[in-house]
């Protein structure tokens, strides 16, 4: 109770601003019954659906994950980002479910930064996976204690109350969930070890998981323009500001900086040079201004000269041909599996395949460009922006802006976008040091879509060398393979990286996938860390991490592999999905083992009428599948695409993608039918339309006018079903995109015969192909 | 002085003629719906309506907007129910629902120009309305089904 | 419209010789007392106002430059390659402006291009077609003009320097160039053909901006509607030479002139906007006909228009070209990114306010200016269709950009050879914007 008075108050303290500024508006005339429209107060608290506001006093706090209001209004606090995948939803399903709770009473409340949250981290595809035991507990402690009370109210004992929809029944008296709360005093709170224990309805008992009919409590506010994203946030008194950018990442150093220009525009009022204890951020001027226009005019205005850092010359070649360099020497890198017997299995190999595989740089290009509003009151710095890793920047920015973590609070927000994008936070940081510097005022800093993408930490190009060996009869008897990139994980969140089998630290987001589920005898995987990538820009988590760009390697390398043995290259998988050793899968995250991707893979032949179809001459099948992201949490997926290749243009089109998951339960039909769709074409995009190159130490694209993503025309038709599964629900943000890459390369290949070993494809590669075969 | 008419209102801003049509409707008026994508417009987030038109506001000068007259996403319909609204509902058509101001401005334009549009014509005039989230599918399905509704078609679900 | 009628003075080389000068010698015409608007009816002003918005008085007569003058009070900057010239106060402030001019002095400097001083006026003023009009509407026209409010204003000195300063050779000019006194009726034509050429050829003065100009700046006699460029923009042909597909109509022309936008042909923007808003747009719809049917006689729509369908089926396709199915182009994607969701077309014609490029006057023009123009500066709501607005890319877009975009649609939504040397024109254009129209951001 006192936990959620606190939090209102802090939340009353937001709503200092009014719903029109005063600026230079006036409102002239209103005619009789118009509607201006539905203006509102940014920053006001993130709860779906929109109309409901946080329980008032005597609500009942069973655990910190829900409370249960005197009318009978559940409010369940979630602390993952908002970014699409209707987490709220999908999360307060499971506890709602459990509770046996009257949907129709449910909300959903996006929490800000507080320690009693622990890890605020939305990405991965975790969430749902994540969530799911805590959630069922909680749902059951709270199902427990309402039962226990109502009981009492109703004279009874708890083994006589039957529950359904918000109701307790005994015999023929009823009371609901609110009138427990507003007529009794349940008070049972659960200890995390009490709540392990408590009983969990079986699969075939819930009513809310798995429900097709439900719907997204966010998504009424996304259709009338009433969803706040941090960059609607308005602060009373607040100036803008935009961000000169250097001309490297990193190193840079600003010589001086001429305003006599920018002093001209109406509305400027000066600039800053950032200087940052974090040294995340580096070479920043900001710029101030009464309002964005200015701010954006000005720091076109504003006359920088830095001395740049050492990367200005640094090219995408340069970093892969380092990554090559990596791979080659012996020494370095991190193993994560080293089987014995590798080298022998090499050595004495009949033949040896190896191949390269590169994927190129891609840029997050989230529609709302990163920003924070910060200021700074009663001691304590509130940054307000939207963000997928709350726990991971704090104590950036409490380093930057050197001043205690219990001092700095993020207040969350839709985002508009995430991707991966905001995994990051480190657009926080000048906004904060910005604000610090005018004394806590508060500074509203948005990047423009150029700084945005400039500033990027974005995929980092990658190089793949896959190698396997054969005995005298075809028989594979090792594989080897290596990646290197830029670590994400490494720059940004050290601690957070796992251990090889030689006890090395890695980058499980940039090797993730190489470590595939086939039976391939003596495997080694091993991941280089790509020093050059990380001198030159911030490697980042992208949509699917290093799955979306290993798979590239891994599975058109099998389709290789298949084909010069002259093996059906779907049976051939099925072949090798055999579920041995390691491979066999362990409870309760990936029980079946690689036997679930065998299935999966049967169930996409059988829908794509696979190796029964005949097509138009240069068009074809090409499959590919994967155990979506990680090995821990394994989304079994595999997706056919159908191609059809322009021997005149090299233009490749995709004309249908087929895609079957299992994902284990399957919380939110509609929802991961949705994620999956997403995912799929992010793939698609990033094989087909999309990709960048560094161009002297930073990515060369910068806007719309030369990057060129996926859009509505370029979509193809979808098929995607879910296997029916009532094990534990994992990941569906991301497996959707890291099967349609191979999936397509390998099409290419059965339409034309061209294989393309590096992502994206492009036509002028396809024609080069086309020609030398 | 610039004015104009805003969701059925007359409005007076004193701001510099450059000023691009977003940011005056964003901050100047308050009304967030309106989104900055790529400020090129190219991207279709600050899609509005002038003079019944979907028209990028982040590359609109306020100048050019004397006299007009102007729709937001929030002056669509009074109660946020304009069939496509409804169907974007239905369809469950956002994710992280950024874009989906600027596609539900731009989709209701389409259906003046096209009532009954086919998938080419859909594609076409929501060419500009990029979705990172890729909701296109959907997007193609609310735009047939708000069609449909407004025809008066038998509901198909 | 004015500036490149301005380059007129470059006219004349100073013809000697006593009967040269007897010509050009006017004497001043007395001042008079500021005459009471009691002189006039209010039918005589009204009438005066109207052919005062076609004639498009304000329009040069209004400072734009820098701060925006009252109208009528002059001021209005010429740049000419030989220096500025800065328009005269016409409102009738007895000091600066023409309090002080009779309806004679009014009435010879519309003929003649005299000042009430006896001095000769430059022809950027357009006396050359002014003084086609009849008494009746001159003396409208001074009716409306003298009972404005006089607004006390002085002009700026022109820095139009020497030889082309001696106001003396501009007599030269008229004496090869003027046609003066009230047009002809063409008896060989209708009864609106007349009216419409009466308006096209003196008040509004059509030929003024459509017609080339030889080296002495007057319009050449050898192609009359011929199209020029003017203020950095084309005024594309009025006569058969005209290269969009779909041929001038009378009704064509009527929308555009009364509306702002031909939905076969595009929309008036820039100088032709100004044309339109404010001009045309107050005239009597029925003198709007009359002009729309003179002109589309000059370009012989009649006997052209049977083509029109075929041209309409083609363009329809054109249109959708490269929007339908997934597209890796880049400079497809620029045109589908930014442009199509506007101006793609389906189905049999072009959907009003969906201006069709494949049908647009500035994609068919021997080069790419106007079609810069439109990019880079956007039209307002005042401007061509009023009440809705075309974005400025000046920000968006780099002139290779702009290359792209151009290199493709003249590829794609014409059949025209390909357009050069794009980018440079492209930064040229550019250059003469005086501002970036909007503060976006790339």
């Amino acid at each position: 109770m006192g936990r959620l008075n606190r939090f209102r108050l802090g939340k009353d303290g937001r709503r200092e601003q009014s719903t029109l500024s005063r600026r230079g508006f006036l409102v002239t005339s209103l005619g009789a019954g118009v509607m201006f429209g539905f203006a509102r107060p940014a920053s006001a608290n993130q709860i779906f659906p929109l109309d409901k506001a946080l329980p008032g006093d005597g609500a009942f706090e069973p655990t910190i994950w829900c409370s249960i209001a005197p009318d009978g209004e559940i409010t369940v606090n979630i602390i993952r980002a908002e970014m699409g995948q209707h987490i709220g939803t999908a999360l307060a399903r499971i506890i709602a479910d459990e509770m046996e709770a009257d949907w129709s009473k449910v909300r959903i409340n996006y929490v800000d930064t507080d320690p009693k949250w622990g890890l605020m981290v939305t990405g991965g595809s975790w969430s749902v996976w994540m969530t799911w035991d805590v959630f069922r507990q909680a749902g059951a402690a709270t199902r427990t204690a309402l039962v226990e009370e109502a009981a009492r109210l109703l004279g009874t004992t708890p083994d006589k109350c039957t529950v359904a929809n918000g109701i307790v029944t005994a015999g023929t008296k009823q009371i609901s969930f609110g009138d427990i709360v507003a007529k009794g005093h349940p008070s049972h709170s659960f200890t995390p070890e009490e709540m392990a224990k408590l009983p969990l309805k079986p699969a075939s008992e819930r009513r809310l998981i798995g429900n097709a009919e439900i719907k997204a409590l966010d998504i009424p506010a996304k259709t009338n323009g009433t969803a706040i994203y941090g960059i609607d946030v308005k602060v009373e008194g607040m100036v803008y500001a935009r961000p000169k950018m250097p001309p490297t990442r990193y190193g840079s150093k600003v010589r001086s900086v001429d305003d006599t220009d920018a002093k001209k525009i109406k509305g400027y009022e000066r600039y800053l040079i950032i200087e940052d204890p974090s040294e995340v951020v580096q070479g920043w001027v900001v710029v101030l201004a009464k309002t964005y226009s200015a701010a954006i005019r000005a720091a076109d205005a504003l006359k920088v000269e830095w001395t740049p850092g050492e990367t200005i010359h640094t090219s995408e070649a340069d970093i892969q041909d380092r990554g090559r360099e990596l791979i080659k020497n012996k020494d370095g890198g991190v193993y994560i599996f080293n089987d014995d017997g590798v080298d022998q299995a090499f050595s004495g190999a009949h033949t040896v395949m190896e191949q390269e595989y590169t994927c190129a740089s891609v840029l997050h290009y989230q529609l709302e460009p990163t920003n924070a509003v910060a200021f700074e009151k009663d001691g304590v710095y509130e940054i307000h922006a939207g963000n997928q890793w709350q726990s991971l920047i704090l104590p950036t920015l409490a380093k930057a802006l050197q001043v205690p973590e219990s001092k700095v609070i993020l207040r969350s927000y839709l985002l508009g976008g995430g991707f991966g994008r905001r995994l990051n936070g480190d657009y926080m940081i000048p906004a904060a040091l910005a604000s610090k510097a005018l004394g806590g005022k508060p500074v509203k800093l948005i990047l423009t879509r150029s700084d945005d993408m400039q500033f990027d930490s974005f995929r980092s190009p990658s190089v793949q060398r896959v190698r396997m060996a054969f005995d005298g009869s075809d028989r594979i008897t090792g594989m080897d393979y290596q990646a290197a990139a830029g670590w994400p994980t490494g720059v940004m969140a050290e601690a957070f990286m796992e251990k090889g089998v030689d006890g090395k630290p890695y980058d499980q987001f940039a090797i993730a996938g190489g470590d595939h589920w086939y039976e391939v005898g003596a495997f080694r995987v091993r991941a280089l860390r790509n020093d050059l990538a990380e001198k030159t820009f911030r490697p980042g988590w992208l949509r699917s991490v290093s799955p979306g760009w290993t798979s590239w390697g891994v599975e058109c390398f099998l389709d290789e592999v298949a084909h010069r043995q002259k093996k059906d290259p779907a049976q051939f998988r099925l072949d090798l999905l055999t579920a041995q050793g390691r491979n066999k899968g362990e409870a309760p995250d990936s029980v079946g083992g690689a036997l679930r991707q065998a299935a999966v893979v049967r169930r996409l032949m059988e829908k794509s009428n696979w190796g029964k179809t005949t097509l138009p001459k240069d068009t074809a099948l090409g499959l590919a599948t994967t155990a979506g992201q990680e090995r821990g949490m394994p989304t079994w997926i595999g997706c056919v695409a159908q191609v059809h290749v322009d021997r005149s243009t090299g233009v490749v089109t995709c004309q249908k993608l087929t895609i079957v998951v299992d994902a284990g339960t399957v919380v939110d039909p509609d929802g991961a039918k949705a994620q999956t769709e997403g995912a799929a074409l992010w793939g698609l995009s990033m094989v087909l339309f999309e990709n960048t190159e560094i161009v002297n130490g930073l990515p060369v694209d910068r806007n719309l006018n030369t990057y060129t993503p996926l859009r509505i025309a370029d979509t193809p038709e979808m098929d995607i079903e879910f296997l029916p599964s009532t094990e534990k629900p994992m990941g569906l943000g991301e497996p959707g995109t890291t099967v349609v890459g191979p999936a397509i390369g390998n099409a290419i290949f059965n339409a034309v015969g061209v294989r393309l070993r590096h992502m994206p494809v492009r036509p002028a590669d396809v024609l080069r192909g086309l020609q030398g075969s | 002085m610039t004015t104009f008419r805003l969701n059925g209102r007359d409005v007076t801003v004193d701001v510099p003629d450059d000023t691009p049509l977003l940011w005056v409707i964003r901050d100047e008026v308050g009304l967030t719906g309106t989104k900055f994508g790529c400020g090129i417009g190219m991207c279709g987030a600050c899609t509005i309506h002038i003079g019944g038109r979907a028209t990028r506001s982040c590359v609109t000068p306020v100048s050019a907007a004397e006299g007009a007259d102007i729709t937001t996403i929030e002056g669509i319909d009074p109660e946020g129910n304009h069939p496509v609204q409804q169907a974007w509902r239905e369809i469950q058509v956002p994710q992280c629902g950024y874009c989906q101001s600027g596609q539900i401005m731009q989709a209701v334009s389409l259906l003046k120009d096209y009532p009954s549009p086919t998938d080419e014509e859909i594609d076409a005039v929501m060419a500009g309305s990029l979705c990172r989230c890729m909701t296109y599918i959907r997007i193609r399905e609310a735009i047939k089904k708000a069609a449909a509704n407004a025809r008066g078609d038998a509901s198909n679900g | 419209m004015i500036k490149r009628i301005a380059a007129a003075i470059v006219g004349i080389g100073v013809a000697g010789g006593v009967g040269f000068l007897a010509y050009a010698w006017y004497p001043a015409i007395a001042p008079v007392a500021p005459p009471p608007p009691s002189t006039f009816t209010a039918a005589q002003i009204e009438r005066g106002r109207v052919l005062a918005a076609g004639g498009y008085c304000a329009e040069c007569h209004t400072r734009t430059d820098g701060v925006r003058g009252v109208e009528l009070a002059g001021d209005y900057k010429m740049d000419t390659p030989f220096g500025a010239i800065f328009s005269s106060n016409i409102t009738p402030d007895p000091e600066t402006g023409i309090g002080r001019w009779s309806e004679a002095a009014f009435k010879r400097a519309m003929r003649k291009g005299i000042s009430r001083d006896g001095t000769q006026l430059f022809p950027a003023f357009p006396f050359d077609h002014f003084t086609h009009m009849t008494d009746e509407d001159i003396d409208a026209v001074y009716a409306f003009l003298m009972t404005r409010q006089p607004v006390h204003s002085v002009k700026r000195d022109n820095t139009v320097g020497f030889p082309f300063n001696i106001r003396l050779e501009q007599a030269g000019w008229k004496l090869l160039f003027l046609h003066e006194g009230p047009l002809k009726n063409n008896p060989k034509q209708d009864a609106e053909w007349n009216r419409g050429a009466y308006f096209a050829e003196g008040l509004s003065h059509c030929s003024a901006c459509h017609t080339p100009r030889n080296l002495m700046g007057a319009e050449k006699a050898s192609a009359p509607y011929d199209g020029a460029p003017v203020d950095n923009w084309i005024a594309p042909p009025l006569n058969d030479h005209n290269p969009t597909p779909v041929v001038w109509t009378e009704d064509e022309y009527f929308k555009y002139l009364r509306f702002g936008s031909a939905p076969l042909h595009g929309s008036a923007a820039g100088p032709m906007s100004p044309v339109v808003h404010g001009g045309l747009s107050e005239m009597p719809e029925s003198d709007v006909h009359a002009i729309a049917h003179y002109l589309a006689e000059i370009d012989h729509s009649a006997t052209r228009v049977s083509q029109d369908p075929k041209a309409i089926a083609w363009a329809m396709k054109a249109s959708m070209k490269d929007l339908v199915g997934p597209q890796v182009n880049p400079n497809a994607k620029l045109y589908a990114g930014a442009c199509a969701a506007c101006h793609a077309n389906a189905g049999p014609q072009p959907v009003e306010g969906r201006p069709d490029l494949a049908l647009n006057n500035a994609l068919w023009l021997d080069e790419p200016t106007n079609l810069f123009q439109v990019i880079l500066r956007g039209i307002g709501t005042t401007e061509g269709i009023s009440t809705v607005s075309m974005p400025s890319f000046y920000h968006s877009f780099s002139d290779a950009d702009l290359a792209r975009l151009a290199t493709y649609l003249r590829a794609t939504r014409t059949t025209l050879p390909p357009w050069t040397d794009l980018e440079k024109k492209a930064a040229d254009v550019r250059k003469t914007l005086p501002a970036p129209p909007v503060a976006s951001s790339h």
